[in-house]
């Protein structure tokens, strides 16, 4: 028995080694990265930021990939649209790409304008066919311009998206079968969208391609709205809630593949300890997702 | 692919306050006189009001909150 646990612990501790754990960079943060890039595996860029930045920012961003290992996070391509992603938009992603060399990069399935309005955030498309088709059409493009299929994120939203004819999950899972991205969860977000919408986040991980998830998200919210009309806002603003967690256990138990999990936050800026600890708390539950999946098997 | 209406439609009321009051008042009118197919209007006469008062606000919010920042910066 002492054995056999000893054995569970050492695959365990090679399973760990395989998960990496991150911080969203933000200028904010970035000392507190640096001086303790023992304890961050990977750090994850706002490509966005970077692409008309001057050349100082774009060099600065190239030292860091150096050092360390980093990932391009994009946050307007609309991906998830009837409407095609402007080539001028994915060619800032191709040359940012060559100039970092990063070790993938993703971006979020939400369409982010129409009719030529900027809705100025990440909406939640009507999930139909089409807006499926749509995002498998504009992921070939990204990939045939930058090279490399991102990996597609799930988002948050306050509004059910009218128009749908199907649940997120049969729509996510529509477009990660469908082509070569491979999923970037967030936690946070499928938290936010089962809490506000009534569903049970561990059922919809069950209905997903979880052997596609490669990159995790874990963020905090808060309520906004008032009397019954409360939802859960993602923000970014607040520590990771424990359900997110529980959720991150849940991934590590049911996903062989090594996981990347980034800690994104964009204000209210705590300490950089405890970010860290943040980081030390999703090691811990993936490290029981990992056991878990290990008991199961054995 | 042609754009969708659906989409068109949605971007405006999000964003655009005078066009959501238009919608509110008459939601039926407006998602006709936008050209949406007869299903996506149904759609959008149900549309989840609660929701889309909290995203539009959230939105606000978080444009205001980015003009601060540009402002800062400059």
């Amino acid at each position: 028995m002492a054995v056999a646990a000893e054995a569970v612990a050492v695959v365990v501790e090679g399973e760990m080694n395989a998960d990496r754990f991150g911080l969203g960079w933000r200028p904010r943060l970035a000392a507190g990265i640096l001086a303790n890039l023992d304890r961050i595996d990977i750090v994850e860029v706002i490509a966005d930021d970077y692409f008309r930045a001057p050349h100082h920012e774009r060099r600065a961003l190239q030292t860091l990939a150096a050092q360390t290992p980093v990932t391009l996070h994009g946050v307007s391509l609309g991906l998830a649209s009837s409407v095609p992603v402007e080539t001028r938009r994915l060619d800032d992603i191709a040359r940012l790409c060559v100039e970092v060399s990063p070790e993938f990069w993703s971006e979020h399935l939400a369409f982010v304008r129409g009719g030529g309005i900027e809705i100025g955030h990440l909406a939640a498309p009507p999930r139909t066919e089409a807006t499926i088709e749509g995002a498998l059409a504009n992921l070939a493009r990204a990939k045939q311009i930058v090279g490399i299929a991102p990996q597609v994120e799930n988002v948050a939203t306050l509004i059910d998206p009218p128009g749908s004819d199907r649940d997120e999950a049969s729509w996510l899972s529509g477009i990660v079968r469908n082509s070569e991205s491979k999923l970037l969860l967030d936690l946070h977000n499928l938290y936010a969208n089962a809490t506000n919408f009534n569903f049970d986040p561990c059922k919809f991980v069950a209905r997903i391609p979880v052997e596609r998830i490669s990159t995790v998200h874990l963020a905090g919210g808060k309520w906004i709205g008032r009397n019954g009309a409360q939802r859960l806002l993602d923000d970014h603003l607040h520590d990771v809630p424990d359900p997110v967690y529980e959720l991150l256990e849940e991934i590590a138990a049911r996903a062989p593949q090594p996981l990347t999990v980034i800690l994104e936050r964009d204000g209210n800026f705590p300490s950089i300890e405890s970010l860290l600890a943040q980081l030390d708390r999703a090691r811990k539950a993936a490290s029981r997702g990992r056991a878990r999946s290990l008991e199961a098997a054995a | 692919m042609s754009e969708s209406r659906l989409e068109v439609f949605l971007a405006r009321i999000y964003v655009d306050q005078a066009a959501r009051e238009r919608f509110l008042a008459d939601p039926r009118g407006e998602a006709i006189r936008a050209g949406l197919a007869a299903h996506e209007i149904d759609d959008v006469v149900n549309i989840d009001r609660d929701g889309l008062d909290l995203f539009a606000h959230s939105l606000e919010h978080k444009r205001a909150h980015k003009h601060g920042h540009q402002k800062n910066r400059n």
